[in-house]
């Protein structure tokens, strides 16, 4: 195939069908009817209903459980605590880091965090379940917990040595700049909030454990599983059909993944364990509370000479969570002077996970607007610097950007914005009670690459399926997948069926770090041209077929019928092929992996993150890139601020489906329009507690908070990030919108908010 | 005094009369999940935050968790699963797939009955109008413009 | 969820009679009881489901005023033709409050009895100590996160801000409450926490609100409901104002003046002094927002919710304003 000449990720060769086309989400007939049963959903005979019981101490020690009562309620099967749960096995991390030779107990006997799981009750009903949990009586012995980074007790934190980055003399260089910039930027704990809430299914059958869980990495989480219960790891499976949102929180297995799993061993009988939505704030981690101190020298003309940045996040007692937030400080600008250092700080806190582009996003909070307020300083318009300050190499790595089209991103979404209109001084637009800014951030997300494999195989009836045990979550895995195949085997996407989201088929690394679709469409094109391969080797050689005569060196198919390239000769469809030849179907496997991979290799790079390759390895380096342009309208006696207006433009490579990418990016610009503004994970200092743990406290937008939103596509393909030319999108959009917000509220109020969310208490 | 143990539930769903023993505390929410199947209304916080369980009780559209299957007993239920008619789309399902008004699909029978309600109601007058009448519906994936978007289509369509 | 008794009531009478007995509750919308019973927070024994009573929606205006039955609900009335044209300020709270499908479970009723959004009101399970919950036990709240707690009508055993928007209303205009043959005027409805937070309205063991009423006047006809919040829609008020407006003939003399505040206070709260102050003056700007600020006399706020203190008055003096911009 070509994708040569591809402009801005239109459909090129096909109509809706083929990569690159706006075709409707496969998937959707299934979710708009209700069809679609996500994982906790399934109807199993004997299902039990498990509840969860937490500390509410955040650090000390469980002094007794009293589970008297809560055994005695009815329906109740059985009340697991630290005593009477069976016994697991420490299980490897993500990297595949051997464990420590010693027994994992999911439910806590030592408390580091409020929230931590201390006991379980199973019952025959969910009502049950839930009233009995509430009768767990648990006593502790309490000791003074560090809350938060700006606890007395927290200190300077932990030096992360692998996230320095320095070159040049940035401290001699910022001394001797004409303008200097330096201010600290904080970003508060924030959640993903999917609103499917993490739960699962355990069911085991002998030694053969099948969970249903919604998971953004299903042979991952096999993999904990198995460690875990000391089987195995084909003796676990995972399924996962649909995942109802995750932004990185569903990729791991979690302790409540174990404690089910282990009563339905105890019990002999399935087990459904669902968080309530309070649960989902403490029993995994959202991103990290941060600080960074940016320190911007620049020449009067703006140009920037050095930048020094330092940065903390916090992490738990007894983990470890890097949220690395000098990624985009180090390559957005060209600098020639620059040092980043980072700490991590423990706090009494379940560890901060992954959430929508972790790194990134703070990252790009803090260089986006120290970068604005240069502009200020120096009387520069807040896009001219940025121009100006244009990076024609990755500044860090050295190395020539793969692609990136950010200068047309600027340029695409100034114009369509009307940013020229934009008048320089702050408060110098209003509407009435309404202050009026404009502002302009740009964000990236690095290409993430790894392996993958899926099996392609073409029915009887002339019908495509494609297997993997990667996952849709909503960023489009089904119909990104079938129109690969589709245009790959020449069938109509309609005659592809996907199947997704079991770890039996064709395994698949994490779902995360927008990786996925470069990866997968990588693994089915790969497949699905072997399968081609077969059918077409078939055709010609297989002496029962109507081309065995025709003496010909290849064929084609197209629209699921197969013939010569030039026309003449038979014209007959795949099925009417494979029934001359006697074949009720061609079965390929194909994968990414490089040749002589073995079989231990393949192991760890689909449930291990270890052999995913560096954006910055070989001549390039690789990332996505956009630019957003924000309208506010901050009410000046009320402090609100709405955002009434936004434009990005963004480079993702090709994108090969427009229609679902726009949605994913837009979906990252209102996640980035609540971080700005809503989004914040509020602790009770005295019992070091998140007291908003709940939809109605933590805000996230709703409808009414979100204005027309209008993305535009800036990408060409970019063959050095996947097989097929597209980079990220699902993290992409997020990054910098908060910064274009907090740039846009300056320019409407005069006021530099750097502390997250702006809410109205900092504006009045 | 009436009993605490179950009691006799007759609830009409989608049509169809189902009659079950439940326990008075079971929400409407949880005897269409775990006691009869109809998993297309979904549970987001089971405290009326999220709008992903909005069912129509006699054609309002109302929280399905906050609801207790007993207090439904004598009124007419309509559920996502009940939307299609004789396999045939629903209009505003129909325009939620067009315009790519979903992603992880969760929220989405809740917005889709959420949506049928707010166009019935004349509350889809305006793009302003629709996402105050939606906002009671959260998606976190984000599909907000699109939700309006389909909302607009379906009420142009039910208007012409 | 406790297990409970469900009862389903066949008439007012058989309602307040169940509901009088101990660990008896009476069951209408919902969208507080249930949503509190999952808390923890209420713990019922029984049950009384009253929302398939006949004739208690009933929605009656006439020159003297409305009269709106305790079951209409929430959404219903804000969609109500007479009522948006004759008590604009009671279709603006409601269609402001909560989601349209909450406003489509909830009655009025049960809209005066919502309960506080305090956080550790609503958890006890990790907080133990809360005066509305069990009398004596302290208030988690003060010395904790308090933002979106009261600055007016706060005690020392109780910060709990009211969240209601339509009370709001009705105390502006001095709606009464009907407990069947006793009537109560909405502001007397509703208690200040004092030394008892447990108690919340002046409403006995077996008594059943059946209706409120709003008499008529020409500042309830030119009323209006501003909400402040950080969130566009589905959330509760930061502050909030509901004010109504009646000029003389020049026009610009303020012959009557309506204020109520939500949003700040331990329930909602009358403004009497800026409309004191503003009786009889002419409406302009200045005298407006210098007036406006009586609205907060006396609050005291507990750090994080100080801003409420700035803003209420902010939202008071636009409301009334917008109220003079309107012909």
């Amino acid at each position: 195939m070509t994708v040569h000449n591809i402009r801005h990720g239109d459909a090129f060769d096909g109509g809706a069908d083929a990569v690159g086309g706006r075709l409707s989400r496969v998937d959707g007939p299934a979710k708009i009817t209700g069809a679609a049963k996500y994982a906790v959903e399934q109807q199993l005979k004997g299902l039990t209903y498990a509840a969860l019981v937490e500390s509410t101490i955040a650090s000390g020690k469980v002094r007794a459980i009293d589970s008297k009562a809560a055994e005695a309620a009815p329906g109740v099967l059985k009340v697991l605590t630290p005593d009477t749960i069976i016994s697991l096995r420490s299980a490897s991390d993500w990297f595949g880091t051997p464990p420590p030779d010693k027994p994992y107990c999911p439910l806590a006997r030592d408390i580091t965090f409020s929230g931590q799981h201390v006991a379980a009750v199973v019952a025959e009903t969910f009502e049950q379940a839930v009233a009995a949990a509430a009768l767990v009586k648990v006593s502790y012995d309490e000791t003074p917990a560090i809350v938060d980074l700006s606890d007395g007790k927290a200190g300077d934190g932990i030096p992360v040595d692998a996230m320095t980055k320095e070159w040049g003399d940035a401290s001699a260089a910022f001394a001797s700049a004409p303008v200097r910039i330096c201010a600290a930027y904080n970003t508060p704990r924030e959640y993903q909030a999917p609103m499917e809430p993490h739960g699962l299914i355990a069911r085991w059958e002998g030694d053969h454990l099948t969970v249903w869980e919604p998971s953004q990495w299903l042979d991952g989480m096999a993999r904990t599983y198995a460690e875990w219960f000391a089987v195995p790891f084909e003796n676990v499976r995972l399924v996962s059909p649909y995942v109802g949102g995750g932004f990185g929180s569903k990729a791991l297995a979690l302790s409540h993944g174990a404690i089910a799993a282990s009563a339905a061993k105890m019990l002999g009988r399935p087990v459904r364990l669902v968080m309530t939505r309070p649960q989902t704030f403490t029993s995994y981690g959202g991103r990290a509370a941060t600080r960074q101190t940016v320190t911007i020298g620049a020449d009067r003309d703006g140009m920037i000479q050095s930048i020094v940045h330092r940065g903390v996040n916090e992490t738990s007692i007894d983990g470890m969570w890097v949220e690395p937030l000098g990624s985009v400080t180090s390559i957005m600008y060209a600098t020639p002077n620059f040092s980043s250092k980072q700490n991590v700080v423990r706090v009494n806190s379940v560890v901060p996970g992954a959430m929508r582009a972790p790194g990134e996003n703070p990252s790009a909070f803090g260089i986006e607007s120290a970068i604005d307020e240069l502009a200020y300083e120096v009387g520069i318009d807040p896009l001219e610097i940025r121009l100006k300050n244009y990076a024609e190499q990755d500044p860090h790595a050295k190395k020539a950007w793969s692609t990136r089209q950010l200068r047309e991103a600027f340029a695409a979404g100034a114009e369509r914005f009307g940013w020229a209109r934009r008048t320089a001084e702050p408060r110098s637009m209003r509407d009435g009670n309404q202050l009026i800014g404009w502002g302009v951030a740009a964000g990236t997300y690095p290409v993430r690459r790894a392996y993958g494999e899926a099996m392609v195989r073409i029915l009887a009836d002339g019908s495509v399926e494609v297997e993997s045990s990667s996952i849709d979550m909503g960023q489009g895995t089904y119909t990104i997948l079938a129109q690969t195949a589709a245009e790959t085997v020449g069938v109509s996407a309609d005659d592809v069926v996907v199947k997704l989201g079991d770890s039996r088929f064709p395994r698949a690394g994490v779902t995360g770090g927008s990786r996925l679709a470069g990866v997968m469409t990588g693994a089915v094109h790969k497949a699905a041209t072997s399968a081609l391969d077969q059918l077409i080797g078939l055709a010609i050689s297989d002496p029962r077929s109507p081309f065995h005569t025709l003496q010909a060196n290849t064929l084609v198919v197209a629209n699921g019928r197969i013939g010569s390239p030039r026309g003449d000769g038979p014209d007959v469809s795949i099925a009417e092929l494979l029934k001359s030849i006697g074949r009720d179907r061609i079965e390929a496997t194909g994968d990414t992996m490089p040749a002589n991979s073995t079989a231990e290799d393949r192991y760890k790079n689909y449930t291990t993150i270890a052999m995913a390759l560096p954006h910055t390895e070989g001549d390039y380096s690789r990332h996505s890139w956009c630019a957003h342009f924000v309208e506010v309208r901050v009410d000046e006696d009320f402090g609100t601020v709405r955002v009434s207006r936004v434009v990005s433009a963004l480079d993702s490579g090709r994108l090969y489906n427009p229609k679902l990418a726009e949605s994913q990016w837009k979906g990252g610009i209102i996640m980035g329009i609540g971080q700005a503004l809503l989004e914040e994970g509020i602790v009770d200092r005295r019992h070091g507690r998140i007291v908003n743990n709940n939809l109605a406290d933590y805000l996230v937008p709703t409808n009414a908070d979100v204005p027309e939103i209008e993305v535009i596509s800036v990408g060409i393909p970019d063959l050095h990030s996947s097989v097929l030319g597209g980079k990220g999108v699902g993290e992409l959009a997020i990054v910098g919108m908060a910064p274009a917000i907090a740039n846009a509220v300056f320019h409407a109020t005069g006021k530099r908010i750097r502390d997250l969310p702006i809410t109205l208490e900092k504006l009045i | 005094m009436t009993s605490k143990t179950t009691i006799p539930v007759h609830l009409d769903i989608n049509g169809q009369r189902h009659t079950l023993e439940l326990e008075p505390r079971v929400t409407l929410l949880d005897a269409l999940r775990d006691r009869l199947g109809l998993t297309g209304t979904k549970k987001g916080c089971d405290h009326g935050q999220c709008g992903a369980c909005t069912v129509h009780v006699d054609g309002e559209r109302v929280l399905a968790c906050l609801t207790l299957a007993a207090q439904a007993a004598g009124r007419t239920i309509t559920t996502i699963e009940g939307l299609a008619r004789e396999g045939e789309l629903h209009p505003v399902q129909a325009a939620f797939l067009e315009q790519d008004a979903f992603q992880c699909g969760y929220c989405t029978p809740g917005q889709i009955m959420s949506a049928v309600a707010c166009i019935r109601e004349g509350h889809a007058g305006s793009d302003e109008e629709i996402r105050e009448y939606m906002a009671g519906n959260l998606c976190r994936c984000g599909a907000y413009p699109h939700i309006v978007a389909a909302v607009r289509q379906a009420a142009l369509e039910a208007a012409s | 969820m406790r297990d409970f008794s469900y009862l389903r009531a066949t008439s007012v009478d058989a309602a307040r009679q169940a509901a009088a007995l101990p660990g008896a509750m009476l069951l209408a919308g919902g969208t507080t009881l249930i949503d509190l019973a999952k808390c923890g927070v209420a713990e019922p024994d029984t049950l009384v489901d009253i929302t398939h009573l006949k004739g208690l929606d009933r929605i009656e205006i006439d020159e003297r005023g409305a009269i709106i039955g305790a079951l209409a609900r929430m959404g219903h009335v804000a969609d109500h033709d007479d009522i948006k044209s004759r008590f604009p300020a009671i279709s603006e709270a409601l269609w402001q409050a909560a989601s349209a499908q909450i406003r489509n479970m909830a009655t009025i009723g049960g809209n005066l009895m919502q309960r506080t959004r305090c956080p550790y009101f609503r958890d006890p399970s990790n907080f133990s100590a809360c005066n509305k919950r069990v009398s004596g036990s302290g208030c988690s709240a003060i010395g904790g996160v308090t933002r979106g707690h009261a600055v007016l009508g706060t005690s020392d055993a109780c910060i709990a801000m009211y969240p209601g928007d339509l009370a709001t209303v009705l105390v502006a205009f001095d709606a009464t409450v009907r407990l069947g043959d006793r009537h109560i005027r909405v502001d007397d409805f509703f208690l200040l926490p004092g030394t008892t937070p447990d108690r919340e309205h002046a409403i006995e063991p077996g008594e059943m609100i059946t209706a409120i009423e709003i008499p008529s006047s020409a500042a309830a006809h030119r009323s209006t409901y501003l909400k402040v919040r950080d969130r566009q829609s589905y959330e509760f008020a930061a502050a909030s104002a509901a004010v109504g407006l009646e000029l003389e003939s020049d026009g610009r003399t303020i012959r009557d003046l309506r204020v109520a505040l939500g949003g700040v206070a331990t329930k909602p709260w009358r403004a009497r002094a800026v409309e004191a102050a503003l009786k009889g003056k002419v409406l302009e700007p200045e005298a407006v927002r210098a007036a406006s600020l009586l609205a907060v006399e006396g609050a005291v706020d507990h750090g994080a919710n100080h801003y409420k203190i700035e803003l209420a008055p902010r939202v008071v003096a636009r409301a009334i304003l917008k109220m003079g911009e309107t012909a």
